[in-house]
């Protein structure tokens, strides 16, 4: 068994409104002003475990990203690393 | 009104079971606590997940709860299921009913007594919920059972509250348990359960 790390970031879908992104961007703007201001919220997630290989490593990470991390019908997710890491 | 079975899940976190089940009593219907972890054996009447804050809404409102054996053994389509408040955010966390539910437009916590329109008319319930805008792409709109007559929390279609027949499933986030009695000036969550029982 390897033991992996992954890191999975959860995002708003863009048809969503994200109120939190609306939100900070009312922030930002009263401290410091920026040209074209965009801001998204979102959640960041490390689940570190153990695995056979990458693609069992991918195929677990996934699941978690799916049926724990994001709601499809309001968000998306992205995995933004998968790594072997010492254990 | 004759004696139904209620069944309420408790979850970590819950905080309207007690109210639940008092609100139970009064209408003289035989209520108890199903834990979160015991898988639902019992043939009930009506399965209430009541409101709260489960798991401390870590991950999000719903989240973790739908994952639980007490929620995965609701027996869909046999016996009604009604969500209050956090029960309603979980059950569409848990696909059993369209839709979600996300922060208030106006990111804060409402907590007051609101006008909502039910069965042709208008009656008044409690709120108390940070995730209580609904948005629900294609919504079925036959299915819409409540709605608000302010939108205080921005819900597509001013949504309050959603009935799948088919499936026997309730949810709704205002909290009828908090409008029984004449000491508290409220009594349309009244309206709200009675609707419910003929239904059953």
């Amino acid at each position: 068994m390897k033991k992996f790390c992954g890191k999975i970031i959860v995002k708003m879908k863009p048809d969503v409104k994200d109120i939190k992104g609306e939100a900070l961007k009312q922030a930002v703007k009263s401290v410091v002003e920026l040209h074209d201001l965009q801001c998204a919220v979102g959640n960041w997630y490390q689940i570190s475990f153990c695995a056979k290989n990458q693609v069992e490593a991918l195929k677990f990470i996934d699941k978690i990203a799916q049926d724990i991390l994001s709601n499809e019908v309001i968000e998306t997710y992205e995995i933004k690393s998968l790594e072997e890491i010492d254990e | 009104m004759s004696k139904l079975k209620v069944g309420i899940i408790v979850f970590l976190g819950t905080n309207c079971e007690y109210d639940t089940k008092r609100a139970c009593d009064f209408l003289g219907w035989n209520s108890e606590f199903v834990w979160q972890n015991d898988k639902i054996q019992k043939k009930y009447d009506l399965i209430i997940l009541p409101g709260g804050f489960s798991y401390g809404d870590y991950i999000s409102s719903g989240r973790i709860a739908k994952l639980s054996p007490a929620v995965k053994s609701l027996p869909i389509g046999k016996t009604m299921i009604l969500g209050i408040c956090n029960g309603f955010q979980t059950l569409c966390e848990s696909k059993l009913l369209p839709g979600a539910l996300i922060d208030n437009k106006n990111i804060d916590f409402i907590s007051k007594v609101t006008e909502i329109n039910f069965q042709n008319e208008l009656i008044s319930l409690p709120l108390a919920h940070h995730q209580g805008n609904y948005t629900c792409k294609n919504i079925d709109k036959s299915q819409i059972l409540m709605t608000y007559q302010n939108n205080e929390n921005g819900s597509d279609f001013a949504i309050a509250g959603i009935y799948d027949k088919k499936n026997k499933i309730i949810g709704m986030m205002p909290h009828p348990e908090r409008a029984m009695y004449e000491e508290l000036g409220l009594t349309d969550g009244r309206k709200v359960f009675k609707f419910i029982q003929n239904e059953i």
